[in-house]
């Protein structure tokens, strides 16, 4: 197997200490912005407890030691997993935070996988093609999907669905799961229901999460029919595609075993990278839909400055792009016996 | 300017002959600067546009489109036809500002870690690193806290996600020009370090970068559109289109058409940059150029 734990040890530091470098920015963007770094840590509070909820925040700081030491104490309180109480939610952050994450991983999972089988194949179809118009009109098909803005299809398909009398709103009807007696394991609904054996919880959080997924899937979708068509294009020129049309390999063969399997690295590596980006997408869907997630605590943290759950959201949507790049990277490895990591 | 090698005037004439795609591409991006360069004076009701509600706003508001409103009136009465008109000389400052400013930041620091390697390539390469695993718009959350509301804000946390691309790009271009023969001569021959940089290295890099950029002004306005939606960014009676589909946001089922006009205009604006960004990388990349069919 072309992939070492060494690597992945070496990996493991290295995000380490981008998350750390990603602490160390944010504890600077509340000491330097202008303003008193105390309030701001304890969200600006006003009426009776106000002073001594400042007062509180600047013990938990260390506000009247040198900055290189507060640093330290900052990343203590990141590295234990202990930033104190959401000031918008009234419990720990960083449960806060999973809570949410999970829900957002899920909506991104079943975005990716509708989108990324979807725009290979397509790709493949367009490759197949090439030349011909319906190549022309596939390719302008995934510019079209990449470049939609996601907010706006999210919008429109929640729109559309209304007068179907289909209210697709929330992560799973809150009496369904009460009167079944649902209970959340990992977060991700879909997968705690089947735990669970409760289909219809299983089904109604399906259908609540498959409208939000199709606006999410709409970038993956278009990017995989343009790079699958690009590497589906590129392999179908090579030499051992034509050495096995010489030999008479049957076509099915040649195009799925030996030319879509060569694409199948790029593909992931893509996708890895678009999965990164997507999380932005996911989150401004999820406030469309009026789903739990990660987009609705960027919306609450506003309203009361939460600062604690800003830095919070900064360190873990961080780590979540860290890991997501190291197993794009490693399932490369996997798939791809030319890299060697 | 060399482009790799052949003028920009041909690469431009190549894709124009050899891309619809590019021209349509072409033409959207025209329409949007053109629309940046007169809709202040052609939008008919320009204070509107930028966010002050009419007198008569109880009797106007919620119009569907109809000769007199081509778009409708948004819930305050505001007509969207001027709103989106105003929107598009913001949105082109937004993403010039950011696209602008990362790629002066991103191509410094890439070029920068290319030639003094070391030291500074790894400090540079760790700075990279964190930056990149940042996205923009929770970078916007926390400077939306720290700085308040407004363009600074937008820009700022634009600016901080997406300058590492180009860092990183730029580097892996200039890393292959600082180890040509060339620069090594020119060092050799005494030729102070800031020449090499300008004149040798970071002229070979600019081109690749640059055409990036142009697919990049699409990103980065989807990006900067979403913040604006979720009201990260600029002040809620900003003319901006994220901003417009906010405001349509909470009356979508009763007045659809004030989010359905400011959205069209986002997508038409990443097409069209997005589709002239491709046709000029696939006309810079000979593999990419390849489109006979052989066996299949």
């Amino acid at each position: 197997m072309p992939l070492s734990l060494g690597y992945l040890a070496r990996r493991a530091v290295w995000s380490l200490a981008v998350v750390v470098g990603v602490a160390v920015l944010s504890y600077l963007v509340i000491i330097l912005s202008p303003g008193d770094p105390a309030a701001k840590w304890a969200g600006h509070p006003r009426g009776p407890g106000a002073a001594r909820a400042v007062e509180l925040a600047r013990g938990e700081l260390g506000l009247d030691l040198p900055i290189p030491v507060q640093v330290l104490n900052f990343l203590r309180m990141v590295l234990t997993g202990d930033l104190g109480l959401s000031i918008a939610y009234r419990q720990p952050v960083y449960s806060v935070l999973w809570r949410n994450l999970a829900a957002t991983l899920e909506l991104l999972l079943v975005a990716y996988a509708i989108g990324v089988p979807l725009g290979s194949l397509l790709g493949v179809l367009a490759a197949l093609n090439r030349g011909r118009r319906i190549d022309g009109a596939l390719q302008a098909a995934g510019t079209l999907l990449a470049n939609t803005p996601t907010f706006w299809l999210g919008l429109a398909i929640f729109a559309s669905l209304l007068p179907l009398g289909f209210a697709a709103y929330g992560r799973v009807s809150t009496g369904l799961a009460l009167s079944t007696g649902f209970r959340p394991i990992t977060g991700l609904y879909l997968l705690d229901a089947l735990l669970q054996l409760n289909f219809p919880v299983f089904f109604d959080a399906l259908v609540r999460l498959l409208p939000p997924a199709l606006a999410v899937a709409a970038y993956p979708t278009g990017v995989c029919l343009r790079v699958g068509r690009a590497l589906m294009a590129d392999a179908l020129l090579e030499d051992y595609v034509r050495a096995a049309a010489a030999w008479g390999v049957t076509r099915r063969i040649i195009v799925w075993r030996y030319a879509f399997r060569a694409t199948l690295p790029g593909l992931v590596q893509v996708s890895g990278l678009a999965f990164a980006y997507s999380l932005v997408d996911a989150m401004v869907v999820e406030y469309v839909f009026g789903r739990e997630g990660l987009g609705r605590l960027l919306y609450d943290a506003v309203s009361v400055s939460d600062f604690r759950l800003a830095v919070g959201l900064l360190v873990v949507v961080a780590a979540f792009y860290l890991v997501v790049n190291t197993l794009a990277d490693a399932a490369q490895a996997l798939i791809d016996p030319r890299v060697r990591l | 300017m060399s482009w790799g090698g052949e003028r920009l005037g041909s690469l431009v004439g190549r894709a124009w002959r050899g891309s619809a795609r590019f021209r349509a591409g072409v033409a959207m991006s025209l329409l949007i600067l053109a629309l940046a360069a007169v809709g202040p004076l052609v939008a008919p009701h320009p204070s509107e546009g930028m966010g002050q509600v009419p007198p008569d706003a109880a009797e106007r508001a919620g119009r569907p489109p109809s000769l007199e409103f081509p778009m409708g009136t948004d819930s305050l009465g505001r007509d969207v036809l001027s709103r989106v008109l105003m929107g598009a000389r913001l949105a082109l400052v937004q993403v010039g500002t950011v696209v602008a400013l990362s790629l002066a930041v991103g191509l410094l620091v890439g070029v920068l870690a290319a030639y003094y390697r070391g030291l500074v390539e790894a400090a540079l390469t760790y700075a990279t690193e964190v930056f990149l695993a940042l996205p923009a718009i929770v970078v916007a959350l926390a400077l939306r806290l720290a700085l308040g509301q407004g363009f600074h804000t937008l820009v700022l946390s634009l600016i901080l996600s997406w300058w590492p691309w180009y860092a990183r790009a730029s580097f892996v271009y200039a890393r292959s020009v600082v180890e040509m023969d060339y620069v090594l001569l020119a060092r050799l021959a005494g030729v102070p370090d800031r020449i090499i940089l300008l004149r040798h290295v970071l002229r070979n890099v600019v081109q690749p970068v640059l055409v990036q950029a142009i697919t990049d002004l699409g990103s980065v306005l989807l990006e900067a559109s979403a913040i604006n939606f979720l009201g990260l960014g600029l002040e809620p009676d900003a003319p901006d289109w994220g901003i417009i589909a906010q405001n349509g946001f909470k009356y979508v089922t009763s007045m659809p058409w004030i989010s359905l006009f400011p959205g069209l205009f986002i997508l038409l604006t990443a097409l069209g940059f997005s589709l002239v960004g491709d046709a000029l990388r696939e006309g810079l990349d000979p593999r990419l150029r390849r489109r006979w069919r052989l066996w299949f």
